[in-house]
């Protein structure tokens, strides 16, 4: 055989699946599959958290969907079934939607005593936080079923639920009209959707969010349905079915105008729409977009970000009316998630894109076992940034924490999978005999992924090698958090950790993965050395 | 215990830093694992091609009937020439594949009906040639008459190579003995072991790395590999074939 040869990888450019198997060999630092890794803002791959009970796991409404959350003052809102519940740890819930509470608030004792102001039918929730002048701000609750009017719920007070005031009333928009999405715009609450106006949007009067009569409301029909609003700098941008608007404006009586962003582009669903880093993105049938505002006034740029995940987001569209979507940003990863569910899906058949923002644009992965039709994120009262999601057996999550799942409260491993697109090492053409492999892996804690090498894109033709355990990479000691007898002492934050490998052939690649209820782990890069081995 | 076929075949995939075989995949390799077990089998036959006459090829055990050392015992037919080499072969794949010729014994000993003075004596090998041109004839024409015959003085090769003749042809029984190796067996299952003695198991995966090498078109190694393969065939036939003195010693008496 010949000298030993070097090649190193920088894992970096996340999951690619529409690029065929020889344009790949360019972008070996990308990967063929990427489940349950997130791309790292730092780069490389990152096994993701897991997620917990939020609190003892008490369910807001026995095994009712969780269909809406949303982070409201110091805890979170959450609507099941045909009721709206609030708690402040995930122990015990409190059920917000009342009928005839007093204008002028209830104590606590009135408001659990009367009557509930059911959500009929309530199905997808949407939520919209009117700041105003009091603690916690206003919270207008609506769902896509369009039943029922808006739900207007307020709480003031602090320290125990049983000393707080509450304030609920149901919203009226227009006669029978029952929107389902709502939206807080400069100063007003615009609503839109109703079945029975499907095409019309709504907008209250000035800091006068329940009133849709004062000479500030009014409404605007648009020539397309809406599936979902977002403001964003400015302008208020709605999401139609097959179009995109945007309300300019909306104080000013004699300028206020909707102006066509485009009309070749709709999004799937309203709840794919999130605002992320500068842009709002959403999903669109021809995969994920942005709406990019640039410096100059009215300048839009529309541009897909997901060709990579084409095929996948091709699947997932041409499936979307079975499907239902959540969508939640991770602002200190910079990360977009947007979850997808049957409603009799498993969790071990429900599935998660995620987009991480980098250098370069955005980078995808999967999830896979994460069941979410509600995902929320937001500041709670406190300042701190808190990631909820609720499933279909009626259960809150603490989202995005923890080394395990725990649906239902059972712990559950992490099935993790990385896999790297074959690697020719500049050459397709002569065989290639592996010596080894150091991989540069950032644990966090006691990590034994797995490494599986398989030559010649998998051939069956060939005798591949046995998967190997990592069990050998030491869990790095920092200041303050080291653990006695676990962590070790002087080893590096990024160990290169070093494996014999066997097996020749013309290209090959690797796969890490787990599945374990071990820390999360991040993959930074290969070294490959290698021997060329002759052509055949 | 001897060196193992997947002993072998692994200790070649480790050299070439390939993926090892284990007594469950073996039978089912395939690829270069394929390639080094059908190597390994070309080195025996290279060795038996090269060398048959490796002690380890023998038939079987010598002295089998004491005092005399062949391995392969015949016995003749009165008025019978020709004789398979081995008895019960059905064809030129399955005979031996190599006679000490030079090393053929003729006995009446051990013979029933017999009784001392026994013949006991060596055969010498004569060429096709040289028989039919000073022997065959009479011997024939002995044969459709008078059917004297006689007690062999030389033993020929059949032009097949499956037989060898006595001339004279036999006027009785004897029992000819002769050294004769077998073609090694092609190694099959895992377990299989080397008839070589595990010192020079090196020869055989030597020269299976010289034609892994040649197949991975990697001919610089195919070359080292080969010379290793010379090397020990020199020490292995220097040490099996002439262990026994070559000095030459003047035993004149000067006066």
């Amino acid at each position: 055989m010949g000298a030993s040869q070097p090649f190193a990888v920088p894992l970096g450019g996340g999951l690619n699946k529409s690029t065929n198997s020889i344009e790949l060999l360019k972008t070996p630092g990308m990967a063929t599959k990427l489940k349950n890794f997130e791309p790292a803002i730092e780069g490389g791959y990152r096994r993701i958290n897991g997620y917990t009970q939020f609190g003892d796991g008490t369910r807001p409404n026995s095994s009712n969907d969780i269909i809406g959350l949303h982070v409201y003052a110091d805890g979170v809102v959450a609507c099941a079934g045909t009721n709206i519940y609030f708690s402040l740890d995930g122990d015990s819930w409190l059920q917000i939607n009342k009928a005839s509470v007093a204008g002028g608030g209830d104590d606590y004792s009135t408001f659990t005593g009367r009557s509930a102001s059911a959500r009929t039918s309530q199905s997808t929730a949407h939520f919209a936080t009117y700041k105003g002048n009091t603690i916690y701000g206003e919270l207008v609750i609506t769902d896509e079923s369009s039943g029922t009017k808006p739900y207007l719920f307020k709480m003031t007070g602090t320290g125990a639920l049983s000393g707080r005031t509450y304030f609920g009333e149901l919203i009226t928009v227009s006669g029978t009209h029952y929107p389902k999405f709502c939206i807080i715009h400069d100063h007003h609450l615009v609503v839109a959707g109703a079945a029975t106006a499907l095409n019309t949007i709504y907008y209250s009067g000035t800091d006068d969010i329940n009133d849709f009569t004062v000479d500030s409301a009014g409404s605007i029909v648009l020539d397309d349905q809406v599936v979902g609003l977002k403001t964003f700098r400015g302008e208020l941008f709605i999401f139609c079915r097959n179009s995109i608007y945007k309300l300019q404006n909306i104080n000013d009586e004699d300028s206020i105008a909707v102006t066509p962003v485009t009309k070749n582009v709709g999004c799937v669903d309203g709840n794919t729409i999130q605002e992320m880093a500068g842009d709002l993105i959403f999903l669109a049938p021809d995969g994920f977009r942005t709406i990019a505002g640039t410096a100059r006034i009215g300048d839009i740029e529309l541009g897909t970000i997901s060709k990579t995940i084409q095929p996948i987001v091709n699947d997932i569209v041409a499936a979307s009316n079975t499907y239902d979507f959540s969508s939640v940003v991770i602002r200190s990863k910079s990360q977009y998630r947007m979850y997808y569910s049957t409603s009799s899906g498993l969790v071990s058949n429900s599935y998660g894109i995620i987009g991480t923002l980098r250098q370069n644009g955005f980078e995808w992965s999967e999830t896979v076992g994460i069941i979410a039709p509600a995902v929320t994120s937001g500041f709670n009262y406190a300042g701190i940034e808190k990631f909820y999601h609720g499933d279909r057996s009626g259960y809150v999550y603490n989202h995005d924490t923890g080394d395990s799942y725990n649906p239902e409260g059972t712990e559950t491993n992490i099935v993790a999978e990385y896999q790297s697109p074959d690697f020719d090492y500049g050459d397709l053409g002569t065989l290639k005999t592996l010596d080894h492999i150091k991989i540069s892996i950032t644990p966090e804690g006691t990590v034994e992924p797995f490494l599986r090498v398989r030559f010649d894109y998998g051939s069956i033709e060939l005798t591949q090698p046995a998967d190997v355990t990592l069990d050998t990479i030491p869990a790095p000691a920092f200041l303050g958090t080291a653990i006695f007898n676990k962590h070790k002492f002087g080893s590096g934050e990024q160990p290169l950790v070093r494996l014999s490998l066997v097996g020749s052939g013309y290209s090959n690649f690797f796969k890490i993965y787990s599945d374990d209820t071990k820390p999360p782990y991040i993959i930074n890069g290969l070294y490959i050395n290698y021997r060329p081995s002759g052509r055949l | 215990m001897a060196t193992t076929y997947l002993t072998l075949t692994n200790e070649v995939l480790r050299e070439l830093n390939e993926v090892q075989l284990t007594s469950s995949t073996f039978s089912g390799a395939i690829g270069i694992q394929a390639f080094v077990q059908e190597a390994i089998n070309r080195s025996l036959n290279d060795i038996a091609n090269e060398e048959p006459q490796l002690p380890f090829f023998a038939s079987a055990a010598s002295g089998g009937t004491d005092p005399f050392y062949g391995n392969v015992t015949v016995a003749s037919v009165a008025g019978t020439r020709w004789y398979l080499l081995k008895t019960g072969s059905s064809g030129i794949t399955t005979d031996y594949s190599s006679i000490d010729w030079d090393d053929f014994y003729i006995t009446t000993i051990s013979v029933s009906g017999e009784s001392a003075p026994y013949v006991s004596k060596g055969l010498k090998f004569i060429t096709l040639t040289d028989w039919r041109r000073y022997l065959r004839d009479s011997e024939n024409a002995d044969d459709a008459d008078t059917q004297v015959y006689g007690e062999p003085r030389y033993v020929i090769r059949s032009p097949d190579h499956r037989k060898f003749g006595l001339s004279p042809i036999p006027d009785k029984v004897y029992n000819i003995h002769f050294y004769a190796y077998t073609i090694p067996t092609a190694l099959s299952a895992h377990g299989d072991a080397i008839v070589l003695p595990d010192q020079y198991a090196p020869i055989i995966t030597a020269k299976t790395r010289y034609y892994v090498h040649q197949f991975k078109d990697n001919l610089q190694q195919a070359a080292f590999a080969l010379d290793d393969y010379k090397k020990g065939m020199k020490h292995m036939k220097s040490n099996l074939i002439n262990p026994q003195p070559t000095v030459m010693t003047d035993d004149r008496t000067y006066f």
